[in-house]
C-alpha cells in the first residue's frame, strides 16, 4: 500500500476525472437526445431548440468543470 | 441603420482595454522554471523540457500558468510587471481594435467589403439573435458590452493557440475581471430600470407566502453572486482545458519514450493526431464559448430587467 498522501492524491484525482465525466457526458448526452428528438418532431423550431441546448449544455459543463478544478488542484498538488 | 452598426462596432472595439481587469497580481515567479527557460513554451517542444529535471506535472503548469516576463513592475503591493497573461491580454485587445477599425474603413458607400463582411455579420448576429431576443426592445442599448464580451473572449482564446502564445482568458484574474463587468452590466440593467429598491425588490417574486422569504432572499442573494461566479469558472476552466490536454498528449511523447525507443516513436504520430484533434476542437471552443459568454450575461441581462418572468 502507497503511504505517500501524494499518490491518493493523484489516485482521488484520476478517479474523480472520470466520475465528472461520466456525470456530464450523461447530461449532455440525455439533452442532446432529447433535442434531437425535438427538432425531428417539430423541424421549423429547430433553431430555438439549438439555442437552448447549446444554453443548458454550457450550464451543465460548467458544473461539470467546477469539479474538474477540484481533481485539478489535487493532480497538481506538491 | 448601418451607422448604427459602425457605431456598435467601433464601441466593440474600444470596450475592453475600458474594462481592464488587471491580471497582474496574481503573480508570483515559481522557482527556477520561471527564471530560466522564460520563451520556452511552444506547443512543439515538450519534449527537450522533460530531459531537464522537471516532472510532466511542472511542465503541464509551466505551460498554462502566468508568469512574469524578465522585469516586475511593482506599485505598492500589485505587481504590475509585464507577463505572459498581460501581454497576450493586451494584445488581444489590440487585435479587437485593430479588427474592427479595419472593418470599418472596408465600408464602401454603406456596403462592407472584405472583413467587414465578416464583422458585421458577427455583429448582426449578436444584435439579433442575443441581445434583442434575450434583454427585449432595450437590447441595442447592450449590445456595444456583449459585443466586446464577444470579440475579446473570441480573439483571446483563438490567440492563445498560436505557437509561443498564451490564452489571457485562461488566468482566472482575467475571467474575474469580465465576470465582474458582467455583473455590473446586470445590477446596472435593474437598477436604471427600476431604481436602487425596487430592483433589489424585484428578486423576490412577487405573491410569495411571508414565511418563504427566509428561504428565499438568501437564496437569491447567492443567486446574484453565483451567475457571475459560474461565468468566471466557466470561461477559465474550458480555457486552462484545452490546452492543458493538448500539453498532455504531447507529453505522452517523452513519458512513453522513457519505457524504450519502441514505445515513444509509434506514439509520435498519435499523440500528434491526438493533439491536432483537440487544438480543432478548441477553434470550436473559442467560438462557442464567446457565444455562451454573451449569450449568459445577456440572459442574466434580460432577467433583471425583466423580473416578472
Amino acid at each position: 500500500m502507497p503511504t505517500d498522501p501524494k499518490a491518493f492524491a493523484y489516485f482521488a484525482a484520476g478517479i474523480g476525472a472520470g466520475l465528472t465525466i461520466m456525470g456530464g457526458a450523461a447530461g449532455i448526452g440525455r439533452l442532446a437526445a432529447a433535442a434531437m428528438e425535438g427538432i425531428a418532431r417539430q423541424p421549423n423550431a429547430a433553431g430555438d431548440i439549438r439555442g437552448a441546448m447549446i444554453l443548458s449544455a454550457a450550464l451543465i459543463e460548467g458544473v461539470t468543470f467546477f469539479a474538474l478544478i477540484v481533481t485539478i488542484l489535487l493532480a497538481i498538488k506538491t | 441603420m448601418i451607422a448604427a452598426l459602425v457605431l456598435t462596432a467601433a464601441l466593440a472595439g474600444q470596450a475592453p482595454p475600458a474594462h481592464e481587469p488587471t491580471p497582474a497580481p496574481a503573480v508570483e515567479p515559481h522557482g527556477e522554471a520561471a527564471a530560466t527557460e522564460p520563451a520556452a513554451a511552444g506547443h512543439e517542444a515538450p519534449g527537450h523540457e522533460s530531459e531537464e529535471h522537471e516532472g510532466p506535472a511542472a511542465i503541464l503548469m509551466h505551460h498554462v500558468t502566468d508568469r512574469p516576463l524578465g522585469y516586475d513592475f511593482v506599485v505598492g503591493p500589485l505587481h504590475l510587471g509585464p507577463t505572459r497573461h498581460l501581454i497576450f491580454f493586451l494584445l488581444a485587445s489590440a487585435v479587437v481594435l485593430i479588427l474592427v477599425r479595419l472593418a470599418i474603413r472596408s465600408y464602401r458607400e454603406g456596403i462592407p467589403t472584405g472583413i467587414g463582411t465578416a464583422v458585421e455579420t458577427l455583429v448582426v448576429y449578436v444584435r439579433d439573435e442575443i441581445a434583442e431576443k434575450n434583454i427585449g426592445h432595450d437590447g441595442a442599448k447592450y449590445t456595444p458590452l456583449l459585443l466586446s464580451f464577444f470579440f475579446f473572449i473570441l480573439i483571446a482564446a483563438l490567440m492563445g493557440l498560436l505557437p509561443f502564445s498564451s490564452t489571457s482568458t485562461g488566468n482566472i484574474s482575467v475571467t474575474l475581471g469580465l465576470a465582474v463587468v458582467s455583473f455590473l452590466a446586470m445590477q446596472f440593467a435593474g437598477i436604471s430600470k427600476y431604481g436602487f429598491i425596487h430592483h433589489y425588490k424585484n428578486m423576490v417574486p412577487a405573491g410569495l407566502p411571508a414565511w418563504l422569504l427566509p428561504i428565499i432572499i438568501p437564496v437569491e442573494i447567492l443567486g446574484m453572486f453565483s451567475k457571475p461566479f459560474a461565468l468566471m469558472i466557466r470561461l477559465f476552466a474550458n480555457m486552462l482545458a484545452g490546452h492543458m490536454v493538448i500539453t498532455t498528449l504531447l507529453l505522452l511523447i517523452p513519458l512513453m519514450s522513457a519505457i524504450g525507443l519502441l514505445f515513444g516513436l509509434p506514439m509520435i504520430p498519435i499523440s500528434l493526431v491526438l493533439a491536432l484533434f483537440i487544438m480543432i476542437l478548441e477553434i470550436l471552443v473559442a467560438f462557442i464559448q464567446a457565444y455562451v459568454f454573451t449569450l449568459l450575461t445577456s440572459i442574466f441581462i434580460g432577467m433583471s430587467a425583466h423580473p416578472a418572468h
